[in-house]
């Protein structure tokens, strides 16, 4: 026994550098491969010009117009700057709309009525200001180019050998853990962590064998999951296994979400039943929710305790999301704009506002995205700072909150004391950490929850808590870089709306710990102990699933075996 | 959709906030890390207050504390414990200028790449340039004064002596007043006649018939000297001590080449040593020509911080180079150069200081008195207003091959420099020498 004493401070030693490697490995391939792919969009169809030229039709939702941002350009003065939508029909068709041009247009000489639908057909002569447009389909020969050319972009990379650098990682984590809790390690540690690498492989290679060939989002989630147990386990040993649970939970929303995801027609239904379904639990949580941290927002529904409103984050998302001829819809924002408000008057009044600024940011970005309106952009923005200002002003209570904000180090064991101790703890760990279960931090309240990037740099050091943020970044990089070949503005703005939530939750998380933002106490996406969250972030990764057009990348996208998906019908 | 792209840049931004909080949170951990690690709230090298892990060391490998998951335990020489008070720091981290108090950084062995990670939590072993002997040496021949003891290698800056009074034990909470307080970094003295040198050197470079110099002192009348010294040069004003000869030096120098000097020589500087931060000296030369006299004998509003004295000691020993002082012994070999902080002085004139420094070995405080020591020194007696008896300074430098040594020694109410002061400097150096 002794002289397994001796030998097991040699182990962190020698570890901690090999699993901050590997952690690198893990985590730089799978940015690298998601930041460095170009996507050669789909083409549906095309649109021939004055018999000259034919454009590529790439996206389910078209804007034709003279403008430089418009989808299908025409460069003709006749033409209005956004002069008509060419929109996918569920069933592979296409139908036109006019956006109350100055010119009009007629199909097969006859005017169409603006703002009104209007089913295209192939071979249809379509007059655009005067210009004569025809729809053509692309024929199989094309597809099939197509498909070779989509095929020769750089494609996902093979999930293989990360899948083993993660269960070596998961494995050290172990071993690392039954060394430094001794006495306090709980079986059921080793269980979920070894339970997690069993649905990690099962799911990649169930997937893999269906079709699938990009896994990188999901091994990104796997590693933060393994670290968010070690976390757990480090802090809280008896929560490990419902942390599991929540993963395997997570996993299986992402699933469904995907599956579910690949139509668009049902998607847009489903906002209608959110709507109600999130009016309904946040109701609910206002009159029988329980008081926890400060915040009236726990639910506790036989004897399992969640939090509603980090589910209706997911809702939020979703119904905010539009597809392109909405968006041209007149006031198309007030509903959303309504449920918006709604949904922050509930979180005020559950003292939530950690949650409720996240909302709100993610409300502004939505919007922004569906209007472009940068002056009503920055006016929402700047009255909600002065509404903050005047409340902080008046409320002298709730500015207390904030009285140590900036100086924590003067309210080192009071208002400040979580935050020192989070600078302190992230100084420990160096660059690799002081090994899983070897921090202080974990005895601070809420260090693996408010304070797990603290956690993670102590026990995990600098560099893997750095990727850490820097993956969440690449989440969003990826959904935007994606609009280019995205099928529809809904895809693209569900994926940008679920990054910023991911990422303002972020800096929430990091910047309050670390006393660069008053400590608002919100979850840090697939780290932070707590089941609701961890079902969130798995949630927000099937939006993102939803617009990676890699060929045959996405769970979340119908996979089309070359040559067979026939004209006509939804790729659903 | 292309429109969706352009306006999708705003969410780059939002990620943006994120990163550039990221990178400067980063860039604070590098330069603030040590001080946040070494926060007393840090509950893995603190059991209840006293740090747990790390031993100070002096140069031979005496043990002088070690800090281990018992406390924090001190060396069993209560005069060895009292002289080295003010470097090693106290039980209750009252003594700000203590390595238990401003270095733990060294004794946990924190560093930005492996944190505070150590294979067997035990910290590290600080080693001290300082000779603890030494240090009890000069702590017991202060006797029953006050006062401070400095002595460092001019070549290497290792400082081997350090000592303040009052110090207490530092595992007692102290009685008397003052005994926290680093008088050698942190603290000024009235130079007296020590401050001549510095006159000195700035005549030897100003005045061009500073050779034909000539005064005849009658005991003074507003400047008084302790007797009349009748005719002296320039030599012999330093050897005697002549204050009515040095005012008259001074005048001729003016207050503008004084100012020069005191900034030129290093005592108007606050130096950096072991993270403590020494106190700048303060000098006042003003127009008027009497009190122009009095700040050029070292009297007067003149205060001197003790390190900065002994490094022009050193600087003179060291054909007018100046080496920064250090005491943590540093055992990266990549780094064991001295630092140097450049010549301030010119060779030529240090060499003429250095000779006059002996004379006064050999006119006044007697080689016989010094034997064994090839010593260069300048007392100095200063006069307090409402003080009987005054301080006692010496302040030179011995050669020798292997003990280059520079020293400062104070002694509060000791009296004449050479007799009060001087035996300290004596018997530490002997006790280093041997």
């Amino acid at each position: 026994m002794d002289i397994i004493g001796m030998e097991l401070p040699y182990y962190t030693y020698i570890v901690r550098w090999i699993l901050m490697l590997l952690a690198m490995y893990i985590l730089i391939r799978n940015v690298k491969s998601l930041l460095t792919t170009r996507v050669t969009p789909e083409v549906w169809a095309y649109l021939n010009i004055n018999e000259e030229e034919s454009l590529p039709i790439t996206h389910w939702e078209n804007v034709i117009g003279r403008s430089r941002s418009v989808d299908l350009r025409l460069k003709y003065k006749t033409v209005s700057k956004n002069h008509g939508l060419l929109l996918r029909n569920k069933d592979g068709s296409w139908k036109y709309e006019d956006l109350s041009s100055t010119n009009g247009t007629k199909i097969n000489h006859s005017e169409v009525k603006p703002r009104e639908y209007v089913n295209l057909n192939i071979g249809d002569k379509l007059e655009i200001g005067g210009v004569m447009c025809t729809l053509f389909p692309i024929s199989l020969e094309e597809k099939n180019n197509n498909e070779a050319m989509r095929g020769m972009d750089k494609g996902p990379i093979s999930p293989w050998r990360i899948l083993i650098a993660i269960s070596i990682f998961q494995l050290l984590t172990v071993i690392q853990l039954i060394i430094s809790l001794g006495n306090s390690f709980d079986p059921m540690i080793a269980v979920s962590i070894f339970g997690l690498m069993l649905i990690m492989w099962a799911y990649v290679m169930g997937f893999r064998m269906m079709g699938s060939r990009g896994f990188e989002l999901e091994l990104i989630a796997f590693f933060l999951s393994t670290i968010s147990l070690a976390v757990v386990s480090s802090s809280a040993p008896g929560m490990v296994f419902k942390q599991f649970i929540a993963i395997c939970l997570g996993l299986m929303v992402l699933i469904i979400m995907c599956l579910y995801l690949r139509s668009l027609t049902r998607s847009k239904i489903t906002r209608w039943l959110l709507v109600f379904g999130s009016v309904g639990i946040l109701i609910t949580n206002l009159v029988f929710g329980t008081l926890k941290y400060g915040a009236v927002n726990w639910l506790e529904i036989g004897g399992v305790s969640f939090q509603p409103s980090e589910l209706v984050k997911v809702a939020f998302v979703w119904i905010g999301a539009v597809t392109l001829d909405e968006l041209y819809k007149k006031k198309n924002l007030n509903l959303f704009m309504l449920f918006s408000g709604f949904c922050l008057v509930c979180l005020a009044i559950m003292g939530d506002f950690g949650t409720a600024s996240i909302y709100f940011v993610t409300y502004l970005i939505i919007s922004f995205l569906r209007s472009g309106d940068f002056s009503k952009f920055t006016l929402t923005m700047g009255g909600a700072v002065l509404l903050a200002v005047m409340v902080v002003r008046f409320k002298p209570y709730i500015a207390n909150r904030f009285s140590a904000w900036r100086h924590v180090w003067e309210y080192a064991d009071s208002l400040g004391y979580q935050q020192t101790r989070t600078m302190t703890a992230t100084a420990n760990g160096g660059l690799a950490g002081l090994g899983a279960g070897n921090g202080m931090l974990k005895n601070v309240a809420a260090a693996d929850t408010d304070l797990v990037f603290g956690m993670v740099t102590e026990e995990w050091g600098i560099v893997i808590a750095v990727l850490m943020v820097l993956c969440i970044i690449t989440f969003l990089l990826f959904s935007t870089m994606s609009i280019v070949a995205g099928r529809s503005t809904f895809y693209s703005i569900i994926a940008c709306g679920a990054t910023t939530i991911l990422i303002f939750q972020t800096i929430l998380n990091v910047f309050g710990a670390l006393d660069l933002l008053p400590l608002t106490g919100v979850t840090f996406p697939f780290v932070s102990n707590g089941g609701t969250s961890m079902l969130t972030s798995w949630a927000m990764l099937a939006f993102i699933k939803a617009t990676d057009m890699r060929n045959n990348a996405s769970l979340a996208i119908r996979h089309r075996s070359s040559g067979m998906a026939t004209y006509g019908e939804e790729v659903n | 959709m292309r429109k969706l792209e352009k306006r999708a840049l705003i969410c780059v931004v939002l990620a943006m906030v994120l990163f550039v909080g990221l990178f400067y949170y980063v860039f604070q951990l590098a330069l603030k890390g040590e001080s946040w690690a070494t926060f007393e709230g840090n509950m893995l090298i603190y059991n209840e207050g006293q740090l747990n892990r790390g031993k100070i060391y002096d140069r031979d490998g005496l043990l002088l504390v070690e800090c281990n998951e018992n406390g924090v335990i001190f060396n069993e020489d209560s005069n060895i414990r009292k002289a080295l008070a003010h470097t090693t720091g106290d039980l209750y981290g009252n003594i700000s200028t203590g390595i238990l108090k401003s270095n733990v950084d060294k004794l946990v062995g924190y560093s930005f790449i492996n944190g505070i990670f150590t294979i067997d939590d035990k910290g590290e072993d600080v080693y001290l340039t300082l000779d603890a002997e030494a240090c009890k040496v000069a702590y017991e021949a202060l006797g029953s004064h006050n006062g401070t003891v400095g002595v460092y290698n001019y070549k290497t800056g290792e400082i081997l002596c350090l000592v303040n009074k009052p110090a207490s034990d530092p595992v007692s909470l102290s009685d008397g007043e003052g005994s926290y307080f680093n008088t050698f970094f942190q603290g000024t003295v009235i130079p007296g006649s020590t401050f001549k040198v510095v006159t000195s050197i700035a005549a030897i470079e100003n005045l061009d018939d500073i050779d034909g110099f000539s005064y005849e002192c009658s005991g003074g009348d507003e400047i008084k000297c302790t007797y009349s010294h009748g005719v002296v040069n320039f030599e012999e004003a330093l050897a005697k001590s002549c204050n009515g000869a040095f005012g008259e030096i001074t005048n001729e120098l003016g207050p503008g080449i004084m100012e020069e000097y005191v900034a030129k020589l290093g005592l108007t500087d606050s130096y950096m040593i072991e993270g403590i931060k020494t106190k700048k000296g303060e000098f006042v030369f003003s127009e008027n020509k009497t009190e122009l006299a009095w700040s050029g004998i070292g009297q007067g509003m003149d205060r001197i911080n003790p390190c900065s004295m002994m490094m022009l000691m050193g600087a003179i020993a060291n054909d007018g180079e100046s080496i920064e002082p250090y005491y943590i012994s540093n055992n990266n070999l990549l780094n064991s150069n001295a630092d140097s902080l450049g010549q301030i002085i010119d060779k030529k004139t240090a060499a003429r200081i250095e000779a006059m420094l002996k004379n006064n070995v050999v006119v006044t405080y007697g080689e016989k008195n010094y034997e064994n020591l090839d010593i260069y020194a300048k007392s100095g007696t200063a006069e307090i207003d409402g003080q009987s008896v005054p301080n006692g300074l010496f302040t030179g430098y011995i050669k020798n091959e292997n003990h280059p040594y520079a020293f400062f020694v104070y002694v509060e109410k000791g009296g004449s420099g050479n007799q009060s002061a001087g035996v300290v400097a004596k018997k530490v150096l002997y006790s280093l020498i041997n």
